[in-house]
């Protein structure tokens, strides 16, 4: 939820006070979870912070974090990539007939190759040809629904049970891991949660579900973000990669070989949109058409709320996901969001306030007020009030931050060798 | 390289149209509730001396979708071997936009008469049926139709969902069960009703855990992992028997059962056969039928005896609605649940479409 709105590429001017990635990074998931906690006391929903609902928190995000993933690493070097909802298609129709056949390791495979293929072919229409990358992407979009259809009349249909729309069950199982101690045999943060102390068992409950019995696959999935952070801002490929982005001819003149650099970030970006599909597919136990579900375009959302970080985005992935599981597993209990996203927004009025953004303050204030008000007054939400809660904080966070969230300078624009 | 662009462009939007949009949400548990444009009415009262050709619109999904289309089919080709007539079947493109395209189609064919599966063609076939006033239209589900030559069967799903709900109250051992509905539509909705009211039937006291995948009245239909989720969370406060009217989402229902080995309630068809998954089907304990096979045939069989079909609302009465037995899980509930199916068909239960709450 936070935005992490320093400027890496800057060179600090002056020496000013400032917090430590690390710090900030904890400061803000120790705010989160008082928050919550705070939340969980106040309106007495237990299912707020319950180690289920962190369990299917990470299920729900995790597809919406890799697409966003895929997105970010795509427009860090310049390449817009909306088609990472046909990308993320491609991965699941991959994973289900891989999977049903072979196991969830070849699931994995062709999840991957499947999504980087859609990639491939975004690089070769945006870069190679220069077609503008947003007709491209949406036309990769309608591509991959239909191809699917097409994919499966050949491949899918009566083979174990499957049809023109869905695949076979996967087969096998992925190997499932728990902390030592902590979530599994004396399971301390289990106990934690059963406690009911407020922030110590919201604690327990959300690390406990976050760490217990998660696949492989997902403590890999989550590791991919602090990866490419690495890349992206500490090595050499990650500052030829984001001047790509930042300025291409620039970049060009240094040496730098753009092209390439591009078609590695396209392709990887789908593979990572198809690593995501992949989720879906072993979570629901085989491939269904339409599964996907607009996750790709609401990993882009999440990739702008992060401001093209992935620290930032995956805060953003995790709060669409909380809302979603939150939505499915307690309908009744949502009214407690309200709470929360009340002293969310009241807190950053504040904060705009102290930093004399009248707009902001004002923008803020009033939208906490009347969620303030909504939580006082009401019973209960409707369904779809509940289901767009957290597009309404990504418009508010983005109107309030929107003079320091910044894309990549050259992402989208067209850019062709030998410019410079 | 500058010419090259409008080509790669016009490569690009020709995929784009040939490939069309599959965001369609299947047919099965149904979808909205279609209201008729117009009042007027319009085609003939059509009567059929022999039927040579029969045209078959599918709804998405096509033939070979395990699910409603198939069942479709199944009554077609049952009528056809004992009625010997030519059959034609299309399928819709992807995003079904050209359903009306379908029907005309199959009528300038001379086909005669032409059955759109689903009721996403509640619309189109009002159209084409004014434009063809002499041919025969049968819809299977949908809205009633002011147009003579349309006939509509519609099911009583609440009554179905009333005896799986008596069966999942009389199996459950905890006193919770579960629903997860695609959507809030008032088709959807009904399920929801029936089953609940099956279930206090039976056990005043239950608790009825409620779930919903879309907060509006359309889709829902595709998302097997949120259906997962809130079956998941429906388990752990209790519910150890889940029906759910969700279409393909309903495969993550019965992921969550058998992950924590309770019951799951199918729908539409008989689940237990057509899941194609045998870990899946051990935790399947009845399925809520729409015996659309029956409908079609029925519907075929009375236009050769009669020369016309009229729209028809199939409750338990006809077997157009009821449960399956297939796994053997309830064998021991069926003379209870026969017994409240009797009640319903001599009107001594009536079970409403619209939940209580």
């Amino acid at each position: 939820m936070t935005v992490d709105t320093s400027e890496r590429t800057a060179v600090p001017a002056a020496p000013r006070r400032r917090l430590s990635r690390g710090r900030v990074l904890l400061l803000s998931v120790a705010g989160v979870v008082l928050l919550l906690s705070l939340t969980r006391v106040v309106t007495g929903a237990d299912v707020l912070t319950s180690s289920g609902t962190a369990g299917a928190l990470l299920v729900l995000a995790l597809p919406i974090a890799l697409a966003g993933l895929g997105g970010l690493i795509a427009e860090r070097a310049g390449v817009v990539n909306i088609g990472l909802e046909g990308m993320l298609i491609l991965g699941t129709w991959g994973a289900g007939w891989a999977g049903f056949q072979w196991g969830p390791w070849a699931a994995l495979l062709a999840a991957v190759v499947g999504g980087a293929l859609g990639g491939l072919l975004h690089a070769v229409a945006t870069v190679t040809f220069g077609v503008n990358h947003i007709i491209s992407g949406v036309a990769i979009n309608l591509l991959a629904a239909g191809f699917v259809r097409f994919l499966s009349e050949l491949f899918l249909v009566g083979r174990s049970g499957g049809g023109a729309t869905q695949s076979a069950s996967i087969v096998g199982s992925v190997p499932r891991v728990s902390l030592p101690v902590l979530s599994s045999g004396p399971d301390l943060l289990g106990r934690l949660e059963a406690t009911r102390v407020p922030v110590l068992a919201d604690l327990g409950g959300l690390l406990g579900g976050l760490t217990r019995d998660v696949s492989v696959f997902q403590v890999a999935a989550v590791l991919l973000f602090p990866l490419v952070g690495w890349m992206l801002w500490r090595t050499r490929l990650g500052l030829r990669w984001r001047s790509s982005g930042e300025a291409p001819t620039a970049a060009e003149t240094l040496g730098v070989d753009v092209v390439r650099i591009r078609y590695l970030a396209v392709t990887l970006s789908g593979a990572l949109a198809g690593f995501g599909g992949l989720f879906l597919v072993l979570f629901a136990g085989r491939y269904i058409e339409g599964q996907t579900g607009g996750r790709g375009y609401i990993g882009l959302a999440a990739m702008i709320f992060g401001n093209w970080r992935p620290g930032g985005l995956l805060s953003g992935s995790l709060l669409f996901g909380f809302t979603d599981a939150l939505r499915l597993r307690a309908p009744d209990a949502v009214i407690a969001l309200l709470l929360l996203v009340a002293v969310v927004l009241l807190v950053l009025a504040v904060v705009s306030f102290v930093r004399h953004r009248r707009v902001a303050t004002v923008l803020a204030g009033a939208t906490g007020v009347v969620a303030l008000l909504g939580w006082l007054l009401l019973d209960s939400l409707p369904l779809q009030v509940v289901a767009t809660t957290p597009y309404i904080v990504t418009l508010v966070v983005l109107a309030v931050a929107s003079q320091s969230l910044r894309p990549p300078r050259a992402a989208g624009l067209p850019y062709r060798r030998g410019q410079a | 390289m500058r010419r090259t662009l409008p080509g790669a462009a016009l490569t690009l939007a020709a995929l784009l149209v040939a490939s069309g949009c599959a965001e369609d949400a299947p047919p099965q548990a149904g979808g909205s509730t279609s209201t008729e444009g117009g009042g007027s009415t319009c085609g003939n009262e059509v009567t059929i001396d022999e039927v040579t050709s029969v045209g078959l619109a599918f709804d998405s999904g096509g033939r070979g979708d395990l699910s409603f289309n198939d069942a479709t089919v199944a009554g077609l080709e049952q009528a056809q071997e004992e009625i010997g007539f030519e059959a034609t079947e299309l399928s819709p493109n992807a995003d079904g936009s050209n359903r009306g395209d379908l029907l005309r189609q199959l009528a300038d064919a001379g086909n005669n008469p032409i059955i759109g599966n689903g009721f996403q063609f509640s619309e189109d076939m009002d159209t084409v049926a004014a434009e063809y006033p002499d041919t025969q239209f049968i819809r299977i589900d949908g809205g009633p139709s002011d147009c003579a030559n349309v006939a509509v069967l519609t099911f009583a799903e609440p009554q179905g969902s009333f005896l799986v709900g008596a069966a999942a109250a009389l199996t459950s051992e905890t006193g919770v069960v579960g629903y997860v509905g695609a959507n809030t539509s008032e088709l959807i909705e009904g399920f929801r009703a029936g089953y609940t009211q099956g279930a206090q039937a039976v056990n005043p006291d239950i608790e009825v855990l409620t779930a919903t995948l879309e907060p509006g009245p359309e889709d829902g239909y595709n998302d097997p992992a949120a259906a997962r989720v809130a079956a998941e969370a429906q388990i752990e406060q209790g519910a150890d028997v889940l029906y759910h009217a969700s279409g393909s989402s309903g495969v993550g229902v019965f992921e969550a059962a058998a992950a924590a080995d309770v019951w799951g309630i199918g729908v539409d068809q008989d689940q237990y056969n057509t899941i194609g998954d045998p870990a899946l089907a051990e935790h399947i304990l009845t399925s809520m039928l729409k015996n659309l096979d029956a409908a079609v045939y029925e519907s075929l069989t009375t236009i050769v005896e009669e020369g016309s079909v009229d729209s028809q609302n199939l409750t338990l009465a006809e077997d157009g609605v009821g449960y399956s037995t297939t796994g053997g899980f309830i064998d021991d509930l069926v003379p209870q649940l026969e017994e409240y199916k009797q009640q319903i068909v001599d009107g001594e239960i009536e079970v409403s479409a619209t939940p209580a709450s």
